[in-house]
């Protein structure tokens, strides 16, 4: 009997040592950071300084130049990847937008290689950013900051920094402020900004990136368009009717879809909305009547946009 | 350490005393309390979708008695055979996972002492429970009768999967009321980072609990119920690149801190109680015997894994974006030189870097806990990081009844009746939301392509965009029957010194799927029952023996058989619908084993060969498919393999205190097909699968006509060897012994152990939009050489379309290497039966760190694929080579077992 009051005993004494082990608390990210968490140092230049110090880099396609001083900016978050569209990118805004068509009221790209971008960086959050070390130039004409990579067809180009040279090279700079000025896109639906828009002098690299708003209706749902589905280069499939904004069937070696902006105002002005593949946008019916679409501008050979999200379509598509 | 008694036994039957006999059995004892039961620790730490160590506990042979230890350091399985391929039988009851096919070993890990009686045979051998498979078969006895009187406390210390173990065994033996009792619990556990690898812990406790009770001299009834509730933090596989970063071959990628503490993401939660009832029934002159069981036994399976959606950037730290090596191909001499590089400064720096970050700091080459919780806190109550659990249980019940009959001297024979019924339940629950509020039950990949909205995207349409809580299901939920049931019987005739035995099987599998969620892709077939799939398989074997002299045997076995395919191969993409594998057959098996026993006055052993050929096998992989975007099903029908090989043990009894022993194993285990292939991404619909399972290549010949060339799709994998176990196996050992001190010494060899072979990098398909698909150019010449195609793989077409030849792409072969291993022990008898045995093992004392078990290739090309008109055609080399950077496993470095028993 005794004996077997020690196996009792042993029986009870091992399950209690078998408590679960995976037990962890959940920790305090209060103050968790990917960027520098002490000071990158003091501002010393402006983005409009940085296109203008390096504007062959900017201008002449798919050029860059590595940055060996410390030349450090502070921008604004005005886009970023929280809608799917843009990919591995930040759009930073210089501080204190100025009045429409201000030289100094420039934008610039900011490529990091992450494919998750907008916790750390959210729309409004003022960043500082040290370009020693790191890589000015342009992708496709678009001024960007970033690091040289080979692409899948062997070319040459500024892509993304290294994630990790976020912990050296920028700095968060307060809290996000969701209702920050720089975030209030340019107005070119009438008057200035549509002038400028219309302007062909202003049509060049040196003014993109930008944060705009533009009115019009997308070519390809207008008239007989509506039905008549186009069949992707590549993928060799017709597009799926209604038409959806980037069906993966017009897939292009980017991974998107341009559609074209008819925009209002301006009868001979059109716009090609990009929007690349497999993210919200993507699968939004194309609307066939006008709206205003907010999104970041660049210049290639004619203005282009990307959305940011699934709201810059105003009325929102239902 | 080699246990070596049975071996031992074999030869001093003749030679030596019972004191030597007595004496060995303690040795076997000691052994036994070190091994962790006589499964290896490789065993208890298997995945369930791992290929488990065959480690065949040998009544009676010299070789398979000892390998399955001897060689455990190394995944050793006899053969090269799966466990599938082996039975265990628990009161001659076979109780085991009936959709793989195996026995679970965790489930009795930890019962060293409850399982001590066993009785093991080899495929050419015959057993009163049932007929082996081609891998053999053995027999556990937990009765409570068949555990020594009295008590046990054993206390073990080592550095393995776990660091200290506790056992206390108690068994009454038969009272003067007939009952028997008997009882054993222990305890194995690791606090996390105290085990051999980083990161991981063992947290195990176990329990047997048997009564029987003599009801006449008749008949006996007895119950038995164990189980090992174990939670334990697994290791995982990485690239060569990755242990030199972390210079370390145990790296271990599944950890990090979370708030400054050490967590795994991957860890199993295991639990199979199992109770066994059992009647004996013998006639009163002995020569007839009937053992009739009823088993249930409910398996509680669930591993955990980190979860991520939407665009989440990957967490694990091993992922290959990561990598130094993504910055460009340092395996293309044409880039990794130093005018390249010169050229190129901006690859250098980001390498440099990456180098750097890797290097500098332990945390940065682990899971960044805190950075998921970050992720999740800013993304309004969503998760984009999630740790999930899968489940794989069961619910099992077997019955089985055995009739054996010594109808004389010469002649007996035995009939049985086998029964089971599973129920086996696959779903997956939120385990942590790692600082989220919820998370919303879509398909990511899915998401993707057809719209986070589409219906398509929904992973059950029953309740669609749910929210997900902890504990909650979700993404996918089934149930998969199994129905086995045989007939077998087995007749035995020996006349002086001829032996033969004729042994037969008739055996019955209905499976079938039933789908608790209505997939958004599979809106038809994926919820409700799929139908059953049944069939109807046996076998027959023959065994004829030949010993002029008790001192010499010659065997021979014959068996031709045929077997169901495993339920967990057999649907196309088991966890989101109900489809069947196309050209599902049961897999036919022919096998031959001949061998040699001897004695030759203090030398004996065995010599043997083997050949088995395996026809129609079925064999499933899953796998991310960055071409698809998905995670995706291959399934290879139609596998046909070889295995053939020599196996030998011999013993050199020098004195009663010394002997020497070598044993070792030179085998081939080759696919020799071309297997029909079938992919299967979750993510897709059924358009988008067919297309995928086409296979066509187009070839503009010299007179610019197009030569269009269709098949079905196939694995090119005629060649490839079986993985992840050394083909040669050596070992040299001493054993001695002198006044209760036993020591043993072991040199160990290993060869041969190659690579697990990837079916997608081999797919004609794959072939073809690789380039890897080739016609004659000029007359009969190709544009590719001989040696090429054997190392890169290929097809040869002539100009009418008939394939020329096929070669599978080259396999990577591990370099093989010694371990040496070696014991000490000493048993001290005490007053009143008591006695204490103190036995210390040391395993890889050379502390060989550069010894790999196995590992797979990646499922991935080395090449993007630019799409034209629908045709997909091999573009430019991706930075990151998959090709050069397969994941492996490598053996523990030295480590250590002390055990101290009291038998009291």
């Amino acid at each position: 009997m005794r004996k077997i009051y020690y196996f009792l005993a042993m029986l009870t004494g091992t399950m209690a040592l078998t408590g679960c082990m995976d037990n962890t608390e959940e920790p305090n990210t209060d103050d968790f950071v990917i960027t520098s968490p002490t000071s990158i140092g003091e501002t010393n230049t402006t983005i409009y300084q940085v296109k203008k110090e390096f504007s062959s880099y900017m201008t002449n396609n798919n050029t860059d130049v590595k940055v060996e001083r410390d030349l450090i900016f502070e921008g604004v978050v005005v886009a970023n990847d929280d809608g799917g569209n843009l990919y591995q990118t930040l759009i930073l805004r210089d501080i204190n937008p100025k009045a429409t068509g201000d030289a100094h009221d420039q934008c610039i790209q900011v490529g990091i290689r992450n494919s998750w971008l907008s916790p750390y960086f959210k729309r409004g959050q003022r960043v500082k950013i040290n370009l020693n070390g790191l890589w000015v130039g342009n992708y496709s004409k678009v001024p960007k900051i970033g690091q040289p990579y080979y692409t899948s067809a062997g070319n040459r180009r500024l892509g993304p920094m290294l994630f990790d040279m976020c912990a050296t090279n920028i700095e968060l700079v307060g809290a996000p402020n969701p209702d920050a000025p720089e975030l209030t896109p340019i107005d070119c639906t009438q008057g200035e900004g549509l002038s400028w828009l219309k302007d062909s002098k202003n049509q060049n690299p040196m003014n993109a990136p930008r944060l705009v708003t533009v009115k019009g209706k997308i070519a390809e749902v207008q008239g007989s368009k509506v039905k008549y589905a186009d069949t992707g280069e590549l993928s060799g499939e017709k597009e799926p009717l209604p038409k959806v904004f980037a069906p993966e069937a017009l897939y292009d070696a980017g991974y998107a879809v341009d559609r074209t902006l008819l925009v209002s105002g301006a009868s001979s002005l059109s716009m090609t909305i990009r929007t690349s593949t497999q993210n919200d946008i993507s699968f939004l019916p194309i609307p066939d009547d006008e709206r205003s679409y907010t999104g970041v501008m660049t210049y290639y050979s004619g203005w282009q946009m990307q959305l940011r999200h699934k709201d810059d379509i105003y009325p929102a598509i239902k | 350490m080699s246990k070596g008694v049975i071996l031992m036994a074999a030869a001093f039957a003749l030679t030596f005393s019972q004191v030597q006999a007595q004496t060995e059995a303690v040795v076997d004892s000691l052994s036994q309390d070190n091994a962790d039961f006589t499964f290896t620790e490789s065993q208890l730490d298997e995945d369930n979708d791992a290929a488990q160590t065959v480690s065949n506990v040998q009544g009676n042979d010299p070789y398979l008695s000892e390998v399955g230890y001897a060689f455990s350091a190394m995944r050793f399985r006899v053969r090269a055979l799966d466990n599938q391929y082996n039975q265990t039988y628990i009161n001659g009851l076979q109780i085991f996972d009936t959709e793989s096919g195996r026995f679970n070993y965790s489930s009795v890990g930890g019962l060293n002492d409850a399982t001590r009686n066993k009785e093991g045979i080899g495929f050419g051998q015959v057993a009163n429970y049932g007929i082996s498979d081609v891998g053999g078969a053995q027999s556990i006895n937990m009765r409570a009768s068949q555990i020594a009187a009295g008590s046990k406390l054993s206390v073990s210390a080592c550095n393995r999967n776990y660091v200290g173990r506790v056992m206390f065994t108690h068994a009454t033996g038969y009272n003067k009321n007939g009952w028997a009792f008997a009882g054993s619990a222990g305890y194995r556990g690791a606090p996390m980072g105290w085990g051999n690898v980083p990161g991981t812990f063992y947290n195990s406790f176990s329990y047997f609990l048997a009564a029987q009770k003599r009801l006449n001299s008749q008949n006996e009834l007895s119950l038995v119920t164990y189980g090992a509730p174990t939670e334990r933090a697994q290791q995982g596989a990485s690239t060569e690149e990755v242990y030199a970063l972390a210079n370390s071959h145990y790296y271990n990628p599944n950890w990090g801190y979370q708030g400054g503490k050490k967590r795994s993401a991957r860890v199993v939660n295991s639990f199979d109680p199992t109770a066994i009832f059992t009647w004996d029934w013998k006639s009163l002159d002995g020569t007839k015997k009937v053992t009739t069981n009823a088993g249930f036994h409910y398996s509680m399976y669930a591993s955990s894994a980190l979860g991520w959606s939407g665009d989440a950037y990957d967490p694990r730290p091993d992922y290959y974006k990561n990598l130094p090596s993504s910055i460009f191909d340092v395996y293309d001499p044409t880039k990794n030189n130093a005018q390249y590089l010169e050229e190129n400064p901006h690859i250098l720096d980001q390498w440099n870097y990456l180098y750097s970050y890797w290097t500098s700091d332990e945390a940065h080459r682990q899971i960044n806990w805190d950075r998921m919780y970050y992720v999740n806190r800013q993304n309004g109550g969503e998760a984009l990081y999630y740790m999930e659990n899968r489940h794989n249980d069961q619910m099992t019940t077997a019955l089985s009844s055995t009739f054996n009959h010594s109808v004389d001297t010469h002649n007996k024979y035995a009939l049985g009746v086998q029964l089971n019924t599973t129920k086996g339940m696959h779903y997956k629950t939120m385990n942590d939301l790692l600082g989220a509020q919820y998370y919303t039950d879509i398909d990511k990949f899915a998401s993707n392509d057809y719209g986070a909205s589409s219906p398509e995207a929904q992973n059950d349409l029953l309740h669609p965009n749910r929210r997900i809580q902890v504990g909650d299901t979700f993404g996918y939920n089934y149930n998969i029957f199994v129905h086995k049931a045989r007939v077998w019987g087995q007749y035995e005739h020996n006349n002086g010194p001829w032996y033969a035995a004729v042994s037969g099987h008739l055996d019955g599998t209905i499976m079938e799927r039933e789908g608790l969620m209505q997939n958004g892709r599979y809106v038809d077939y994926s919820y409700g029952k799929s139908g059953a799939a049944k069939f109807l398989s046996g076998g027959a074997k023959v065994t004829v023996a030949w010993s002029p002299n008790p001192n010499h045997r010659i065997q021979l076995t014959n068996t031709r058989d045929s077997r169901a395919p495993e339920a967990r191969n057999s649907f196309v993409a088991p966890r989101v619908q109900n489809n069947y594998v196309n050209n599902l057959k049961v897999e036919q098996i022919m096998s031959t084993e001949l061998s040699y026993k001897f004695v030759f006055g203090k030398f004996s052993g065995k010599v043997g060969g083997y050949h088995a050929y395996f026809k129609n096998g079925v064999e499933q992989t899953a796998f991310y498919n960055d071409q698809q975007s998905t995670f995706t099903y291959l399934t290879m029908s139609g596998v046909d393999r070889r295995h053939y090989g020599v196996e030998a043990a011999f013993n050199l009894q020098v004195t009663s205190s010394l002997s020497f022993h070598l044993l070792g194993t030179y085998g081939e285990a080759k696919y020799i097909s071309n297997p029909y292939a079938q992919l299967n991404p979750e993510g897709s619909e059924a358009k988008e699968i067919a297309k995928l399972n086409t296979y066509q290549v187009t070839h503009t010949q010299a007179d610019n006509s197009e030569l269009v060339v269709k098949d079905d799709l196939c694995v090119v994998a005629d060649g490839m060897r079986v993985g992840g176990t050394p083909l040669t196996a050596v070992t040299l050992g001493v054993k001695y012994n002198v006044s209760g001190w036993f020591f043993q010494l072991n040199a160990n060899y290993y060869d041969r152990v190659y690579l697990a072979f990837s079916p997608y990098q081999r797919l004609n398909k794959t072939y073809a939009t690789a380039g890897k698909v080739h016609f004659p150019v000029n007359g009969n010449q190709y544009d590719v050489t001989k040696a090429e195609v054997e190392r890169e793989g290929g097809i040869l077409y002539d100009n009418n379309g008939r394939i020329v030849a096929s070669y599978a792409k080259e396999q990577e072969k591990f370099k093989g290497g010694f371990m040496l291993d070696a014991s000490i022990g000493k048993y001290i008898r005490m007053r009143h039966g008591k006695s204490l045995s103190i036995n210390l093992s040391l395993q890889n004392i050379t502390n060989n760190t550069k010894m790999k078990t196995g590992g797979y290739e990646q499922n991935r090309d080395d090449f993007y694929y630019t799409e034209s008109g629908g045709q997909y055609t091999k573009g430019e080399g991706k930075a990151y080579s998959f090709s050069h950077n397969p994941k492996y496993y490598y053996a523990f470095p030295f480590n250590f077992f002390l055990n101290i028993g009291f038998k009291f």
